[in-house]
């Protein structure tokens, strides 16, 4: 999977589960001051992204450390550089 | 005691969205009933009818109030929009604090618990769980879902009594009221449909099961073959105000609540008997200081079963005789169970307004065991200036609403 298809996978999530509009999905968007989630989402997102790239991130503690779209982008090629 | 006035109105039902949908098509002798082919495929099941309400514009619900609401409390929302907007409400005009809601329901999206049951018993997987089910799954759902999309912040309540909920629903809110604690208070119920909810009663055999190749002639109120009750879904939310703060903004008033009550059997669970809903209207009209004589409509419970029309019409006889004209709307639009009592009071107070009570659609015959009462067989055009509303739930619970027009 390639750094395209790991933005545009997670891309979707947030216009599918969020309802954000594809031209607010910039890399620098901060995913709660910028695109409105909150914690509540926080849990949905990781589902999603498990479902959407197969991988078990639930119990990562990474995960809290996220902030923008492009730190999803690295935390999730960082995840699949390790073949997990 | 505060005096409670009625100063809006909002329905979602299976005849459409808004008051003016649902009298339209009251008035022109719809029914919303249809064949429900999915539901042929759950063994045992007889009933295979139902009246859908449509569930349209939910996106224009902000996705975070949206995100935990089920389909119950989409419609409850929707129908509090446009109560809240018909009374000319603003939030700028009322103290925060003194304006609330009271919603009540069977329980939670019926639809969303079924699917919490589906990850839990058969993916079980809580990683599959999406974070906002259980709110929409919690028995005061619909009501906190509204309070939190409008931003009320005084009384939020839900009342969970079945098919009796909307009706205790807008009792409790005007006792509330009129004891001085809270000015407006948003009050109804919702409902939807699912076939576990019609699996409820149809395993008690309380269904209508012989129409479901013609389901506009179910249900049939009070009829000589009528054959059981069809589920319906949608939402009714009165918007519930202290007389002097709706004289105040000069608001249009339908009309005040002068008498309610609500009481048990105490005899059986699914059953209801006359003895008990004589108690319960008796009691209201003594809390409304009116006589049976004076009662110009009642809006009958009549879910269309053999049992509960029969025990019904035998209470209405025993108090009012056959000099009170009686009509149920469920033939239209099915029985929306926790939502009922407040779509149906809604429509009455719009026959009040408009002087005409519509029959009892479906009621060709009056079944001989549901005789000695007023039927409306068709449009009756008089004046109306006290109405009583019945409800009746599973529980042995019962609930009884009087309104008059203002100034009479």
């Amino acid at each position: 999977m390639n750094e395209q298809e790991i933005i545009d996978i997670t891309n979707r999530v947030f216009e599918e589960s969020f309802e954000i509009e594809k031209e607010r999905l910039k890399p620098e968007a901060h995913i709660f001051t910028d695109l409105g989630l909150d914690s509540l989402d926080i849990v949905d997102l990781v589902a999603a992204l498990q479902k959407s790239f197969g991988v078990n991130i639930r119990s990562e503690e990474k995960v809290r450390n996220i902030r923008t779209l492009q730190d999803i982008y690295n935390f999730i090629s960082a995840i699949k550089k390790e073949g997990r | 005691m505060k005096r409670v006035v009625i100063t809006g109105a909002g329905v979602i039902s299976p005849l459409g969205s808004g008051v003016a949908s649902l009298m339209q098509g009251i008035a022109s002798g719809k029914s919303a009933v249809r064949y429900m082919e999915e539901w042929a495929g759950y063994c045992g099941m007889q009933s295979h009818v139902a009246a859908p309400a449509e569930l349209k514009d939910e996106k224009k619900i902000p996705r975070q109030s949206r995100r935990s609401m089920g389909r119950m409390s989409i419609f409850a929302a929707q129908a509090a929009e446009q109560a809240l907007a018909d009374s000319g409400i603003t939030m700028s005009l009322v103290k925060p604090e003194r304006m609330g809601c009271i919603i009540g329901s069977t329980t939670g999206s019926a639809i969303s618990i079924s699917r919490a049951f589906e990850i839990m018993l058969f993916q079980k997987d809580l990683s599959q769980m999406p974070s906002s089910l259980f709110f929409q799954c919690m028995s005061h759902s619909a009501a906190m879902n509204v309070a939190q999309h409008l931003g009320l912040t005084g009384y939020v309540m839900a009342t969970s009594a079945a098919c009796a909920s909307s009706l205790q629903a807008i009792g409790t809110g005007y006792e509330i009221i009129s004891s001085g604690r809270q000015d407006i208070l948003l009050c109804g119920g919702a409902e939807e449909l699912h076939p576990s909810v019609t699996g409820s009663f149809d395993v008690v055999f309380a269904t209508s099961s012989k129409y479901n190749q013609s389901p506009q002639k179910t249900p049939r109120p009070f009829d000589k073959d009528r054959d059981g009750l069809v589920c319906g879904e949608g939402s009714g939310i009165v918007v519930l105000e202290e007389y002097e703060h709706a004289l105040r903004r000069n608001a249009n008033i339908y009309a005040e609540i002068t008498g309610y009550n609500t009481c048990g059997s105490g005899s059986h669970i699914s059953q209801s008997e006359d003895t008990s809903i004589v108690q319960c209207m008796s009691e209201t009209l003594k809390s409304a200081q009116a006589s049976p004589e004076e009662i110009d409509y009642i809006n009958a419970h009549a879910t269309g079963t053999i049992q509960g029309d029969k025990e019904e019409a035998a209470a209405i006889s025993r108090i009012f005789g056959s000099a009170v004209p009686v009509s149920c709307l469920k033939g239209h639009i099915g029985h929306t169970l926790g939502a009922s009592g407040a779509i149906e009071l809604i429509a009455s107070l719009i026959m009040m307004e408009k002087g005409i009570i519509y029959p009892t659609f479906n009621l060709e015959e009056v079944a001989p065991d549901c005789e000695g009462i007023n039927h409306v067989m068709k449009p009756l055009e008089r004046e109306i200036n006290i109405i009583l509303k019945n409800c009746f739930a599973f529980g042995g619970i019962n609930a009884s609403l009087v309104c008059r027009k203002l100034n009479t």
